[in-house]
């Protein structure tokens, strides 16, 4: 089973050398990508001296089209698990096998790392009480309009299988995706399900939402997920056949 | 209430106009035409000029504060910053999209460069283990 971590980087060149030691430390086995996003420090340097693949973009796409590109190699190079993990040091590579391991299991095509699914470990990092506040309402949400039970629907962490390539190498929102791209994935036919992670806070530099920032990302998800297309099909079946045309 | 000033009718007119244009923009959002972030301010200025029209007592106090005589005007004058708005945030959007454009270009003009390089190193190389 080839496993590719994709790691979406923007201006993360203080944070990468310690997140990529994790990795190679804890994920050995695994092929690591790093999408610069157009970044201005250096990130791209940092990751190509470390020996991992660099997708170097020369536009700024946001965090949505960053991971696409992660996906669209994941599906060029025939990977069958794709894992996402920032780049800002958040997410803690020692909880990789957990969230890929239903994956590898074929009972779930997409696999969120969640900080507050059972057993619930609060002495990880998450997040402000507003943030966390925000969350329990997406969380609410999300499954009132397509029945996803997801308690950390804004995780970045998150495992997908061969199907779930398929299809966010198609289609991957764009602002705010994680949310948004579970309905899609829910609604495609893909089966979604949930490990209990522990995340650090980011270790250097500002996050890039900020507190006013969070209640435009509430509503404009909201907006998002009230306004998904109608019927979307399955990317691949099961069995691994292509979309039919 | 119908203000002789404001017409029941253009009232009923107007809002019609408004929901078949929410209406026609959440359609062209749903079906993946429209992207939901260049479509904010349509959502927002058409949900305000609603709000506006459905309720008169706004459009009056607007009316007044701008000096005009008939507040039906006053929905007029709005329509008018309504469309000046959202043409305005296009070409700002437009200006983005060119500077991405010539971004993209660039890098497919090196791109190419480097291709040649490459096939040219190859190729002197293929010539020589002959």
């Amino acid at each position: 089973m080839r496993v590719l971590l994709i790691i979406p980087a923007f201006n993360e060149a203080a944070n990468l050398p310690e997140v990529l030691r994790g990795i190679a430390e804890h994920a050995p086995g695994c092929d690591v990508c790093v999408v610069d996003d157009a970044s201005t420090d250096g990130t791209s340097s940092v990751a190509l001296a470390s020996g991992v693949e660099v997708l170097r973009g020369c536009v700024n796409l946001g965090i949505g089209g960053a991971v696409q590109t992660g996906y669209l190699w994941a599906r060029h190079h025939g990977y069958d698990v794709a894992v996402q993990i920032d780049g800002d040091g958040q997410h803690d590579p020692r909880y990789l096998a957990a969230v890929i391991a239903p994956v590898l299991r074929g009972d779930a095509d997409l696999v969120i790392g969640s900080r507050f699914a059972a057993p619930a470990d609060a002495s990880g990092f998450r997040s402000t009480a507003l943030r966390r506040a925000g969350i329990r309402y997406l969380a609410r949400f999300l499954r009132l309009r397509c029945g996803a039970r997801v308690t950390d629907p804004t995780s970045g962490f998150r495992a997908a299988g061969r199907r779930a390539i398929e299809l966010f190498a198609t289609t991957y929102p764009s602002d705010y995706p994680e949310p948004e791209s579970i309905a899609v994935a829910v609604r495609s036919g893909l089966r979604v399900s949930e490990v209990p992670v522990v995340m650090r806070p980011r270790q250097q530099g500002r996050s890039s939402i900020g507190a006013l920032s969070t209640l435009y990302y509430l509503v404009k998800v909201s907006l998002a997920l009230l306004l998904l297309p109608r019927r979307m099909s399955p990317p691949l079946s099961r069995t691994g056949g292509g979309a039919a045309s | 209430m119908s203000d002789p000033l404001l017409p029941a009718h253009l009232q009923w007119f107007a809002t019609a106009v408004l929901v078949a244009m929410l209406a026609w923009v959440v359609q062209l959002i749903r079906t993946q035409r429209l992207g939901l972030r260049d479509s904010l301010l349509w959502l927002l200025s058409t949900g305000a000029a609603l709000a506006v029209t459905v309720f008169p007592s706004v459009l009056r106090w607007i009316a007044s504060r701008l000096s005009i005589l008939v507040p039906a005007n006053a929905l007029f004058a709005l329509a008018f910053v309504y469309v000046l708005v959202n043409l305005l945030a296009a070409t700002i959007a437009i200006s983005g999209h060119s500077a991405r454009i010539r971004r993209l270009t660039q890098e497919c003009t090196l791109l190419r460069a480097e291709l040649a390089a490459l096939r040219d190193r190859l190729d002197t190389r293929g010539e020589r283990s002959r």
